[in-house]
Order: structure tokens, then C-alpha cells, then sequence
């Protein structure tokens, strides 16, 4: 509260030091207006000169007396005016005299008596009448200096292609003044522009030269106050009607033809007439001694234009120099409320950044959309096309994706969902197990697998699906999608049952030839027991005949009937075997009988070509997993081989070794080893090609055969040259079990 | 040793070696069973009497070769008859041009079989009939003296003791006496019987 008060106190007292202090300093400032109040020129210039005095400062008061000389031009009057102005202001006279209008500076000079010693200050005289006139010191202002250059050099830069200027001045004094200023300014200008002179040309005359003037062209007006013929003109209409008929932009130092169809000028205006004067006022009033002030051009000249003009002749603003005031341009929204503007704009562009952002965001994601639809699309109709099925299926949710497609895969009706168990329900009961297993399989890693399976469509039929399936891991290393296609791969399943078959046609075919050619041998080892027989029998007969016939020889002898009956029918049952057709039987073989029987059926022809046969077979039992008949196949071509090889080997170095071997990489070896004639370098790498062959009566289709057979069995087969002569063929199966045994 | 008619039996199937044997045996033959060519070989005694069985085709040694051996080493013609599985007519040619007995293929029927054995042990008596003749007259002829024996030769050529004493240059006397002692020594009493003689000991050459 106390406080409150002293500070309230304080504040007044301050004010009354202040109000005291600037009493003091009050100054009081004589305008003198040439003419009467209503003369715009003279009062725009007040104006503004007291806008700036009071803007210096609040307490210069200001006074305004009205000449109007120009109305009243006799002595008296002027007399009788500076009179009253003696006895109204001698007692307490201003401090400063602001002179307005040419006219009114002559008459203070003239009366220098009412107001002595005040200083003035004038404003609006031109060079000339300043000269004339010879001002005391203690007088001093503003004298206005038309820049004509300046305002040549404004048409220069919104006109900077034209070469072409045209000059316009009239025939009156003040047009005869301006006349060789021009002149001179464009003669500094240099050959820049081709430059005609409308100079003292009668109006009508003048008229029709402008019209003729081309439209890139820079027209200069200066004035023209009387034409030719001693016709007075108002020079600012003058501006008027020659703008409206000038094809090329018109120019002009004054500011009063700006307004009036002229594009501008540099030019000073009123306005800045009376600041300046205003400012000259304020040094004195601070203490400048004015006979140190020496009148000044009014230095706030500008270049002025006007819009609508410019418009017109298709002028650019921006190529307008700096600080160019652009006149009854209708004022845009964004320069009235710049500031509110641009915060609202701010705003506005703000939210709109940021709409923007969210519609690009939307637009994008849509199109993020469309792209992956459009993908979608794509892919689906392309595996449509392809005959493929996609599915996914989500092992958390349990659900499973496929495209349409694979509803005519599976055969299901247009109406049935699609879910994991309708697939399943198609699938084949016994291939069933393959296809689960298969999923489990390939969740629990993340390679793809592959798995062929036959569903059973509603007719009936089978038809052969390939599911390819791969998971996906998610973050955590979990496996959580599983993917994949299905394939009809029917067809191919057919074409390959198709080659199979095929296949084992031809090596039926090759089986049954081999036989052929072995048909004396195999003969001989039925025919063998078979002798046995008859013998045995026919000695049991004998043996009846006899008075005491020994029934213990009987017996042996029809016991050895019975073994050799089974001796031939073991032949003929490897001779059906191998000339039968069928299918392949996969079973466990073991690899020494294998090469025993062969060898046995072999024996007589071996035999027969004196070849001696060493078997050097792996002690242990050796199990391989195949076909024995396609196997029994190869080992017989192998042999057979090895004897044609030896057909000019001699005799007794004709010989042929078997060897088995388990060798520890898991695979068994049967290796057939003779002394003939070798592999020929000519034959070297082409003994696989099928119809290959270096046999008189070969068809070149055994080791071709041979080799696919043992590659069917995933085994290997080869054929090298021995070393000490001869050739090795060996074939190697994966070791089905290995078991340790006796021999 | 034994005088008794045995059959060598030669067949590397033991089954059909087991089944002729008994089969022959059945018919009361001694036989010798042997399953390789070369123990048979080592083991053959020419002077059992008796006939060989061969199987043709058999590793090492065949039948033919058996047959080749056989009479190589012992001069002796043992009779041989073949068995085979594949009766080729070129082989078999080969055999009986080699003397072979028969070439019988198998089966073999016993009666076949029997008769070729039956033929072999005639065959087999006769040449060891007239192996033992020839050796007699062989150690006869070893008994004269070079002049006996010039006059065997000259008397079997059919010249006259003249003729001979001429020829040897001696005394037709002389001839008598040697030609009288040679006929003695060789115990031969007409010169009919003395170029019989002749003849068989030059079919032996």
C-alpha cells in the first residue's frame, strides 16, 4: 500500500520536472504558403514537413499563414499581408520561417523587416530562381533538380532490348529549357540509342509522329507548356492524351504525369519536398547556424511508376530498380496484412505440411497397396497360368492361405473352404504320411523341402501334386510361417513311369540278347545235371536188376537225383529271372552270392573260351539294397566284357578276377579285373555313350545300361585300364548293413 | 597192381562224375573217378587195363588233350572215349580221327554208354593181346645173334639160303645152320609164320 503510494508520487513528480522542462524548449514554426490552403501542391508539402516536425518533436507548434499571391499579385496586397504578419507575429516571432511555393520566398525576402533575423527556410524553387532571386545567407532549402538521366535510365532497365528513343519537348519556356538538357544527357548516353527529337513541332504534327513510333521504342516526355504555334498546353494533359495514342511506353520527369498514362519517371514528389524541408528546419532549430546550411536538392527523389501503365506496354516489375514506389497498384492482401499473412499462411501451410504429409502418407501406403494388390495379382495369375498353386499357412493362427488355383489342383467344389484338413482330405491314404511328414520336417529347419503325392480327385482319378515347402523365421528364430507351391506334376510322373518302363524294356531286351549269346553255356550247366540224373536213375535201375540189389546205393543215388533236379532248377530259375519283365524289387542283396550265381551261370562258357576265374570276395558278409536281377545284369555284362577282351589273349594268361571289397567309406566294391586287351584310346571316355561300341556284334547299349542301373542304385560304375595290362570294371553300392560273420 | 578191366573216369562236375561212376559200377565196372584232368594224368598206370571216359570241356586240360598226353607217353593205345555237353561236330571228328572210341554227349544213355565201355575193354584186351605178342617176339629176336638176325631179315625178304650166302658172303652151309638156329630160337617152324612175324613187329614200328 505505502509503497503503491510513493511509487504513484514519484511519477507525478517526475512528470511536472518534465512538463517544466520541455516548456522551456517549445519552439514555434512560420509556414508561409505562396498560395491559398486549397493549392495541393503547397499543402501536401505542409503536410508532410509538419508530420516530420512533429514526429522530431511534440512540442514545435506550428503556424500557417496563406499568402495566395497568386490570386493577389498587386503591391498592396503583398504590403498589407506582410503588415498583418508584422503586427501578428513581431512581438513573439517563430523561430523558423517555412517558406511554400516559388513565389512565397521573393516575398520574404522582400519584406525581411516583418520577421527580422528569423531564419527560413524554403522549399519547392527550382535552380534557376534560385540564382535569380540571390537569398541571404540566413535563408535555406530545398531546391528541386530534375535527374532526367535517371529517369532515362528507369526506361532503360523495364525496356532493356529497346534501341529506339524519341524525345518529346514542347515550344514554351520551360519546354525550351529542357531542350538541351536532353540533348546533352543522351549525348553522354554515347550511340546507344538511334534518337529522334520531337522538338518544336506543331501539337497535330507531334500527334502523328508518336503514333508512328514502334512499339519497343522508350518515348520521353518532358514538356510541353505551348506547341510550335503558340498553342498553350497544360503539360500534365498533354501527358495524358500523347500516353493514350503512344504505341512505345512513355516516360516523364514530373510527378504529375505519373497518374496520367505515363509508366513513371524519376521524379520527387511533395511529400518529400516538405520532410526535407522539415529536416533543415530541425538542424536549425537544434543550433545549426543556417547561412553554414547551404540549400540542398531534395535528395528523397524516387523513382515512381505506374502500375496500370506498366501493365499496359507489358512491363515486369521486377525488372523496376530498388525502391521503386509502385503506384495505384491495387494493393494485394499479402501487402496490406503482410505480417497477418504470412502468420496465417504460416499456419495454414503448417497444417498443410502436415495434411500433406498424412495424404502422402495415406496416398503412398495406398499405392503401397495397389502395388503389392497389383503383385498379388500378378504372381497369382502368372502361377495360375503356370499351373501352380501358392499356399502359406501360419502355424499360431493355424490358418492357412492358397490361391485360388489350387481348388481346380485339388479338385475341390467352388464352395468348400479352404482349410488345411479339406487339402488333407484329398491326399492319397497312403501317401498321407509322406505328405505330413514332410510338413513336420520342414518346420523343424528352414530347408525347403519337396514332396510328391497323389490325391484322389472326385472322379476318381489320381493325380500327382509336388508340394514344395520352405518356413519362414520370424525374430525369435521360431519357425512361424511355412510356404510353398504345389505343382500337377501328373504328367511328368507318367513320363517318368513312361521312361522307367522303357528302360526296363531295353534291358529286358539286353538281358534276354546276353542270354542268347550265352544259350550253349547255360545248355551245358542245365544239361550237366540233367546227365547226372539220367545216370544216377538208370544206375538205380541197374542196381534193382540185381539178385541182392544194394538198396543203400539206391537210396544215395536217388538222393543225388533229387539234388541235381535242384541243381538244374536253380539255373533255370536265374535263367527266368533274367529273361523276365517286371518291375524293379529293391531287397537286400548279399553282394558274394550275387557274383557267385552270376559266375555259376557263366561257368561252361568261361570254360569254353579257357578262362580261369579267380574270386577274391570280402570275407564278411556284404549287403547292398537293390534289384538282384538288374545287379546279377550288370556283373554278367561286366564278365562278358572281360572275355571278349581276351578272345586274342593267349591261353594260358587268359584270366579273369573278381574281387569284392566293403570298403570302409560305406560302399561296397565289386571289382572285374581281366587280362585282355584294355580300354583303346579311342574308345576312352565315349564307353558310357549308349550304342557305343568296339564289338563286331555289339548294339553298344551294355555299359550304357549298366551304368544307369548302378546309378539308379546310387552306386558308381567305372572302367579303367589296369595297370600290367587289361582292364578294371568296377561298380560300388552304398553298404545296405554290414554285418561281421564267417565267410 | 591189378589185371582187372577199370574205367578211368574223367569229369570236373563232381555230380556227373558221382552219377557214371555208380552208374558203371552198377554194370559191375571197376571205375576210377577223377575230377581233374591233371591228377588223372598223375595217376594213370598204362598198364591196368582198362579204357578212360573223358569229359570234353574242362578247365585246364580238355578231353582232346587227355587223349594226346595219354598216347604220347606210354606208346600204348589206351582206348578213349569222349562225353560232352555240346556235341560239335569238329571236336568230335578231331576225337575219332584220334582214335577214339565214341563221343558219346550227354545225357548219356547207360546202354550207349555200356556198349562204347564194352567195345573199349575188347579193344583194350585185343591191343594188350598183341602188346604181349609183340614183346615175346621182341625178347625172342633179342636172343639171336647179329648174323641170326641179318638172316631173319634176308629170309623174311624172301631169299633162298644161296641167294642169302651170296649176299653175306659165306657158304650156303653156314646160312643153313644160322637159319635153323634163328627158326629154333624164335620157335617158329615155317617161313610163313616167320613173315607174319615180320609184319606184326612192322606194324608196331
Amino acid at each position: 500500500m505505502t509503497r503503491t503510494r510513493i511509487v504513484g508520487w514519484s511519477i507525478g513528480l517526475l512528470f511536472l520536472l518534465v512538463g517544466d522542462a520541455r516548456a522551456a524548449e517549445r519552439t514555434r514554426v512560420l509556414m508561409l504558403h505562396a498560395f491559398n490552403y486549397s493549392f495541393p501542391a503547397t499543402s501536401v508539402i505542409a503536410e508532410a514537413a509538419r508530420k516530420r516536425l512533429a514526429e522530431h518533436s511534440k512540442l514545435v507548434e506550428i503556424d500557417a499563414e496563406f499568402l495566395d499571391l497568386a490570386r493577389n499579385t498587386d503591391e498592396a496586397h503583398s504590403l498589407r499581408t506582410a503588415t498583418f504578419i508584422r503586427d501578428k507575429y513581431g512581438k513573439h516571432p517563430p523561430d523558423l520561417v517555412i517558406t511554400l511555393g516559388s513565389n512565397a520566398l521573393p516575398f520574404v525576402i522582400k519584406y525581411r523587416d516583418m520577421l527580422p533575423d528569423v531564419p527560413v527556410v524554403f522549399a519547392s524553387i527550382s535552380p534557376q530562381t534560385y540564382a535569380a532571386l540571390r537569398p541571404p545567407p540566413e535563408m535555406t532549402g530545398i531546391i528541386t533538380s530534375f535527374d532526367l538521366a535517371r529517369t532515362l535510365s528507369l526506361a532503360e532497365q523495364l525496356q532493356p532490348e529497346a534501341r529506339r528513343l524519341f524525345v518529346i519537348a514542347g515550344s514554351g519556356e520551360t519546354d525550351r529549357r529542357w531542350q538541351p538538357i536532353a540533348r546533352k544527357m543522351i549525348e553522354e548516353r554515347g550511340g546507344k540509342f538511334e534518337t529522334t527529337f520531337l522538338f518544336e513541332l506543331p501539337y497535330s504534327e507531334l500527334v502523328a509522329e508518336l503514333s508512328k513510333v514502334p512499339n519497343d521504342a522508350i518515348v520521353i516526355l518532358l514538356s510541353v507548356f505551348a506547341d510550335a504555334e503558340g498553342k498553350a498546353f497544360v503539360p500534365a494533359q498533354v501527358a495524358a492524351d500523347l500516353s493514350a495514342l503512344s504505341p512505345a511506353p512513355v516516360y516523364g520527369p514530373y510527378d504529375t504525369f505519373i497518374g496520367n498514362g505515363v509508366v513513371g519517371g524519376f521524379v520527387e514528389t511533395f511529400e518529400s519536398v516538405g520532410v526535407a524541408a522539415a529536416e533543415m528546419a530541425i538542424e536549425i532549430m537544434e543550433g545549426a547556424d543556417p547561412a553554414t546550411l547551404t540549400p540542398r536538392t531534395n535528395p528523397a527523389q524516387h523513382y515512381r511508376v505506374d502500375y496500370r501503365a506498366m501493365q499496359r506496354w507489358d512491363l515486369k516489375e521486377k525488372d523496376l530498380p530498388p525502391d521503386t514506389l509502385v503506384l495505384f497498384k491495387k494493393p494485394t492482401i499479402w501487402d496490406e496484412y503482410r505480417g497477418t499473412v504470412l502468420a496465417a499462411l504460416s499456419v495454414l501451410g503448417l497444417q498443410t505440411a502436415f495434411l500433406g504429409a498424412l495424404l502422402i502418407q495415406r496416398r503412398r501406403r495406398q499405392r503401397v497397396e495397389e502395388l503389392l494388390k497389383d503383385s498379388e495379382e500378378r504372381m497369382t495369375f502368372a502361377a495360375a497360368a503356370a499351373n501352380i498353386g501358392l499356399w502359406q499357412f501360419d502355424r499360431d493362427t493355424d490358418k492357412l492361405w492358397v490361391t485360388e488355383h489350387c481348388r481346380a489342383l485339388f479338385g475341390l467344389p467352388s464352395d468348400a473352404p479352404l482349410t488345411r484338413e479339406a487339402f488333407l482330405a484329398t491326399v492319397h491314404p497312403d501317401d498321407l504320411e509322406t505328405a505330413n511328414r514332410s510338413i513336420r520336417r520342414t518346420s523343424r529347419t528352414e530347408r525347403p523341402s519337396a514332396s510328391d503325392v497323389r490325391i484322389v480327385l472326385p472322379s476318381g482319378d489320381l493325380r500327382w501334386i509336388r508340394m514344395r515347402a520352405r518356413s519362414f523365421t520370424e525374430g525369435n528364430g521360431e519357425p512361424k510361417q511355412l510356404g510353398g507351391i504345389f505343382v500337377d506334376i501328373t504328367d511328368q510322373k507318367s513320363a517318368e513311369a513312361e521312361t522307367a518302363l522303357q528302360r526296363l524294356e531295353i534291358e529286358h531286351l539286353m538281358r534276354v540278347s546276353v542270354l542268347g549269346e550265352l544259350s550253349g553255356s547255360i545248355a551245358h550247366e542245365v544239361n550237366q545235371p540233367l546227365t547226372a540224373i539220367l545216370s544216377n536213375a538208370q544206375a538205380a535201375l541197374h542196381l534193382l536188376a540185381q539178385n541182392s540189389p544194394a538198396l543203400a546205393e539206391i537210396r544215395e543215388a536217388l538222393e543225388d537225383i533229387v539234388h541235381e533236379d535242384n541243381r538244374a532248377g536253380e539255373v533255370i530259375h536265374r535263367l527266368r529271372s533274367l529273361l523276365k519283365k517286371g518291375e524293379r524289387k529293391m531287397e537286400s542283396i548279399n553282394i558274394n552270392d550275387l557274383v557267385r550265381s552270376t559266375i555259376s551261370l557263366l561257368n561252361s562258357e568261361l570254360i569254353g573260351r579257357d578262362i580261369s576265374v579267380r574270386l577274391d570276395l570280402e570275407s564278411s558278409v556284404l549287403l547292398a539294397r537293390g534289384d538282384s536281377v538288374q545287379l546279377q545284369q550288370v556283373l554278367l555284362n561286366l564278365v562278358m566284357n572281360s572275355m571278349d577282351a581276351m578272345a586274342s589273349t593267349p591261353m594260358n594268361r587268359r584270366s579273369i578276377v573278381i574281387s569284392t571289397r566293403g570298403a570302409k567309406t560305406g560302399m561296397v566294391d565289386v571289382l572285374v579285373r581281366d587280362r585282355g586287351h584294355g580300354i583303346r584310346p579311342e574308345a576312352n571316355g565315349r564307353l558310357f555313350e549308349p550304342f557305343y561300341t568296339t564289338k563286331d556284334h555289339g548294339l553298344g547299349l551294355g555299359l550304357s545300361l549298366c551304368s544307369t542301373i548302378v546309378k539308379t542304385h546310387q552306386g558308381k560304375l567305372t572302367l579303367i585300364n589296369a595297370e600290367g595290362g587289361g582292364a578294371v570294371a568296377a561298380f560300388s553300392l552304398p553298404v545296405h548293413q554290414l554285418s561281421r560273420g564267417s565267410t | 597192381m591189378t589185371d582187372t578191366f577199370t574205367v578211368y573216369l574223367v569229369d570236373d562236375d563232381p555230380g556227373v562224375l558221382k552219377a557214371l561212376s555208380r552208374l558203371l559200377q552198377a554194370k559191375g565196372y571197376v571205375v576210377k573217378p577223377f575230377s581233374s584232368p591233371q591228377v588223372f594224368l598223375e595217376e594213370h598206370d598204362a598198364a591196368v587195363p582198362g579204357c578212360a571216359v573223358l569229359d570234353v570241356s574242362m578247365p585246364g586240360l580238355d578231353g582232346l588233350e587227355i587223349q594226346r598226353v595219354l598216347t604220347a607217353a606210354s606208346g600204348y593205345h589206351r582206348p578213349v572215349m569222349f562225353i560232352t555237353g555240346k556235341g560239335d561236330i569238329p571236336t568230335s571228328v578231331r576225337a575219332m580221327k584220334a582214335g577214339a572210341i565214341d563221343f558219346l554227349t550227354k545225357p548219356v544213355k547207360d546202354k550207349d554208354l555200356f556198349e562204347a565201355v564194352s567195345r573199349a575193354k575188347a579193344r583194350d584186351a585185343e591191343s594188350r593181346r598183341f602188346h604181349s605178342e609183340m614183346e615175346s617176339v621182341q625178347a625172342k629176336l633179342s636172343n639171336l645173334t647179329p648174323r641170326e638176325r641179318e638172316v631173319f631179315t634176308h629170309v623174311v625178304a624172301g631169299r633162298l639160303n644161296k641167294q642169302i650166302a651170296g649176299d653175306l658172303g659165306t657158304v650156303e652151309k653156314t646160312i643153313k645152320v644160322h637159319r635153323s638156329r634163328m627158326m629154333e630160337k624164335l620157335g617158329i617152324r615155317t617161313v610163313a609164320d616167320l613173315v607174319r612175324m615180320a609184319e606184326k613187329l612192322n606194324l608196331s614200328k
